[in-house]
């Protein structure tokens, strides 16, 4: 995957460890690191016929959702939500990823693998930030 | 003839031959009966072979008989066995018979049938194979045997399964040709012994039951046994769990260990890394397994891993399974799960459930999310209801029905990824019914007062139901014009009818009297004839009614003792009944709808006594009074009368009787003369013996005669108009009309109505009263007609008494016969 080179907590205890803020930074920088092959795969499958046209709108949903997930913690990011201090970092390491070849190269099963195990990443350590930042729901 | 009958032959055989030469269709050919099979000794089976079809579309059908029998069956089922075969199930088949089979082929031309097979069901059993034969090496205090294990044939349409079979199982090594058979018994699974290492064999297993033949060999299994010198089988990697995401164990399952003593080690690699690990903890988990502990466990990396098996000899290595830990997880089931009833506002209870995550989960952390799903179900019921919960350890649920028990497991699975876990305890709660006082005290309040109301209204009708009836469904009241018969109306007589109204002179005969009563002229005389004085119809009335007269009286002459009648109105009952039909009709014509006289002649006594059994018997309500007489009085009470009939014999008839009648003479004429009264008064003899003749008496007190009793002079008979029963029973005698036809009755005045009971004398005379107060009125005409009795009443009139008895021996239908003998009687006329 076109993400392995990143460093990720892979442990329950290492998610703890890590600060919040670099654990959001890490969830934008997953997650934008996979708005451009999304897009890219999106086009790519468009051409392909014999897939169910379920497949064609729930892919095009799927990038949607990335890019929504990414804007709201964005804003929850720069409302200080996640943490104290207001920061704004760039995420223009993940933007250099994203546009790597490699990407492009992944055949369509290991793009779907890929894809699905970073996204599965991106939600345990949205979970984990959240039992963090608000231990009260239903944590 | 013998060469007729050969050239007749020789004729059929060319016909047929031609027949088959040019269109090339024949009878079909001869089946054959194949076989017979049972598997089970409780169905059995045959099949045939067809034979030629002759060209022609060919039917089989099956017969057969059993043992001795001559009636001839058809096959059940055709189609079970398969084509060209028949399926005798449990119901057609019988152990112990001999069938005796033939199969017919029938095709349009004709029929050809096989020889016949005689078939015993028990000795064609023969069963299916066993099934599943599995073989497999073991090795124990380092000797190897092999162990078979099968499984008895399946039966598919018979469901009994008691059935013993008995086993033999073959082996052989794969290049012998000879077999080692062994019987095993009843078990399904044998240990063999002797083997020789490194040698393939073979093994097949057969069955039987206790009668019948052995069933065909099962199929052949192959086992290769493993010498001392080889390696391990490769072992299988069954799989890998993680119970709370953070650890994970993998099992799995070894081959033969080839005949030495095997060693296992679990290696491993990571995704992107060459090294490969080996198992960090083979013990925590149990045998055959290994346990990745958290420092061992990366997610979101791919492991790869295999189980290699090592022997004195090699060493096997088992296929790779590639696990990403994130994927495995299947935690243990929820606990602590609590059911808890609360009530709601309307007090409708309502369960609460809650439960704890598994223990070893860390949901706390956000690490792990579990949704969990619950079911439950009434007790006695089959299908689970399953809920989906989400992620909330709570949840309430409201349509329990009251008073069922219910069982409620719960289950959890990590969201998105992993498997479902093991349900939860069974955990039983009781729902209470719903006992809600107020509802129960209406219920019974309601109860109480329906059942109060029924009691009441059975015991009203119980005691009073008659007149609760009456008050219901009250009495049609008929046209109570006084002087009208209703019978009258019935039947249509104008005339009557008109001089029921009172239209003077109209009718030619009548006198428009209310009551005419016709009175027959009777002859003195040993004849007994009698003179029918008008020809009307109505002859069956008459008839019946004197057909009615079954008095068994003791043949004393009264008014109308029915002795009298029925000894001597027997054989004059014919003319008797003609007298009386036209007296009837009669009296009819002359609205005198009461006739209740019924006159019989005493051929000794030459009393005429006209005695309306019918009439007299009955009850004074004239609706007891059967069709024929108009009755006498038209009296549409429902009163139960005291049966009472008054002999009303108009005019001059003067029953007596009593217990001076014997002293007097028959002194009272019977007449019946409707017009003629006068002449016919004396005439009338009326003689009604004597003594305790169950007569009416009526006793007129004369002037100046107190006595009770009868004077030998005339009776009167007074005709009954009614008898009232209300609070002063009474009986309302007519008055007669007595238009001049005895001086010595004619008596104007004011019509008479003996109401009052005076006494009842030796219970059965009733002794009555004229009560004068009691205006007679309705026709106008009556006071021209007065009887005697008026004259009399005005004198005696609280000594007027009629005896009312009710003779017992007077017969009729239903009751004694009732007689008047009305001391003095005026004979009523026009």
């Amino acid at each position: 995957c076109h993400t392995s080179g990143m460093l990720t907590p892979n442990r329950k205890e290492y998610a703890q460890k890590i600060p919040r803020e670099e654990l959001t930074h890490l969830i934008l920088k997953l997650l934008q690191a996979w708005k451009e092959p999304l897009s890219h795969f999106n086009q790519h499958i468009e051409h392909h016929q014999e897939l169910p046209d379920d497949s064609l709108s729930k892919a095009k949903q799927i990038s949607n959702m990335v890019h929504e997930l990414k804007t709201g913690v964005e804003k929850m990011q720069s409302m200080g939500i996640i943490s104290n201090s207001l920061n704004g970092m760039a995420s223009s390491e993940a933007a250099g990823l994203s546009i790597s070849n490699e990407a492009n190269m992944m055949s369509d099963s290991d793009f779907i693998h890929c894809f699905r195990r970073d996204s599965n990443k991106v939600q345990s350590y949205l979970k984990v930030l959240k039992c963090r930042i608000m231990p009260e729901n239903s944590c | 003839m013998k060469q007729k009958l050969r050239s007749s032959v020789q004729i059929i055989l060319l016909f047929a031959l031609t027949a088959v030469g040019l269109t090339g269709q024949s009878y079909p050919g001869k089946p054959k009966i194949i076989r017979c099979r049972s598997l089970e000794k409780e169905t059995f089976s045959c099949w045939w072979k067809p034979g030629s079809d002759g060209g022609l579309p060919t039917n089989y059908t099956l017969f057969y008989s059993k043992d001795s029998e001559e009636k001839i069956y058809e096959c059940p089922d055709y189609g079970m066995s398969g084509p060209n075969s028949c399926y005798f199930d449990k119901n057609h088949t019988n152990p112990w018979t001999t069938y005796n089979i033939t199969v017919m082929a029938t095709n349009e031309i004709g029929s050809n049938s096989s020889d016949p097979q005689y078939v015993d069901v028990t000795s064609i059993v023969q069963p299916d194979a066993p099934v599943n034969l599995s073989l497999e090496t073991k090795t124990s205090a380092s000797t190897m045997y092999l162990w078979a294990k099968w499984s008895p044939p399946p039966l598919a349409h018979v469901t009994s399964n008691s059935h013993v079979y008995r086993y033999e199982i073959r082996l052989k090594p794969e290049e012998k040709e000879e077999w080692e058979t062994v019987s095993v018994g009843v078990q399904t699974q044998y240990k063999v012994n002797r083997l020789q290492a490194g040698v393939k064999y073979v093994a097949q297993v057969r069955c039987m039951l206790d009668t019948g033949e052995w069933s065909e060999w099962s199929s052949e299994r192959h086992i290769r046994i493993p010498n001392g010198e080889s390696p391990p089988e490769k072992p299988t990697i069954i799989k890998c769990r993680s119970p709370e995401k953070e650890t994970f164990t993998c099992w799995w399952k070894p081959g033969s260990d080839g005949g030495h003593p095997t060693n296992y080690t679990l290696l491993y690699s990571k995704e992107g890394e060459e090294r490969v690990y080996e198992c960090p903890d083979y013990k925590t988990a149990g045998p055959n397994s290994c346990y990745f502990d958290k420092k061992h466990t990366s997610f979101w990396t791919i492991y790869n891993i295999t189980v290699k098996a090592t022997n004195e000899i090699g060493s096997n290595v088992s296929d790779p399974l590639y696990v990403d830990v994130t994927y495995i997880v299947q935690t243990d089931p929820p606990v602590n799960v609590t059911l808890e009833l609360k009530k709601t506002v309307n007090r409708k209870p309502y369960l609460v459930l809650t439960w704890s995550p598994p223990p070893l989960a860390d949901v706390r952390s956000g690490w792990l999310t579990l949704d969990y799903e619950l079911r439950l179900k009434p007790e006695e019921a089959e299908e689970w209801e399953t809920i989906f919960v989400g992620q909330q350890t709570h949840y309430k649920m409201f349509s329990l029905n009251p008073g069922k028990k219910y069982i409620v497991q719960i289950h959890c699975k990590p969201d998105h990824h992993g498997s479902w876990s093991e349900w939860s305890l069974e955990k039983f709660i009781q729902i209470p019914t719903d006992f809600r006082i107020k509802d129960m005290v209406v219920w019974i309040i309601v109860g109480v007062l329906s059942s109060l109301i029924c009691l009441v209204m059975s015991w009203t009708m119980a005691l009073k139901g008659y007149r609760m009836i009456a008050f219901i469904l009250p009495p049609v009241p008929g046209p109570k014009i006084t002087g009208i018969d209703t019978h009258l109306l019935e039947t249509g007589k104008s005339e009557e009818l008109l001089s029921a109204l009172g239209c003077h002179g109209f009718p030619p005969t009548s006198d428009c009297e209310e009551l005419l009563i016709e009175y027959l002229e009777v002859e003195d005389s040993e004849d007994q004839q009698l003179m029918p004085r008008h020809d009307n119809g109505h002859p069956s009335k008459n008839a019946k009614m004197i057909a009615k007269e079954t008095d068994s009286d003791s043949g004393r002459g009264s008014c109308d003792s029915p002795s009298l009648l029925s000894e001597k109105c027997r054989e004059s009952r014919a003319i008797l009944s003609t007298l009386q039909t036209q007296d009837i009709r009669d009296v009819q014509e002359n609205n005198g709808g009461r006739h209740w006289e019924t006159q019989c002649i005493a051929s000794e006594q030459k009393i005429l006594l006209f005695n309306h059994e019918s009439t007299k018997s009955s009850t004074w309500p004239a609706a007891q009074l059967p069709d024929n007489q108009p009755p006498m009085f038209a009296y549409h009470s429902t009163v139960d009368a005291h049966k009472i009939t008054l002999c009303t014999i108009n005019v001059n008839i003067a029953p007596v009787l009593a217990e001076n009648e014997e002293k007097h003479q028959p002194q009272y004429p019977i007449t019946e003369t409707v017009h003629d009264n006068m002449e016919k008064q004396r005439e009338m003899e009326n003689l009604y013996s004597k003594t305790d003749q169950a007569t009416v008496q009526v006793k007129q007190n004369r002037p100046n005669d107190k006595s009770p009793f009868l004077k030998p002079t005339l009776m009167d008979y007074v005709e009954v108009h009614k008898v009232r029963q209300d609070e002063e029973p009474a009986v309302l005698l007519k008055h007669k009309e007595n238009s001049g036809k005895t001086e010595k009755y004619t008596v104007p005045g004011t019509s008479k109505e003996y109401t009052k009971v005076s006494t009842v004398v030796d219970h059965n005379i009733l002794v009555l009263m004229p009560d004068s107060r009691i205006q007679h009125i309705s026709v106008s005409q009556e006071p021209a007609m007065e009887t005697s009795q008026n004259l009399q009443q005005g004198q005696a009139e609280k000594n007027m008494s009629y005896c009312l008895t009710v003779p017992s021996e007077c017969k009729r239908e239903t009751s004694a016969s009732e007689y008047m003998d009305p001391s003095s009687f005026i004979p009523a006329f026009k």
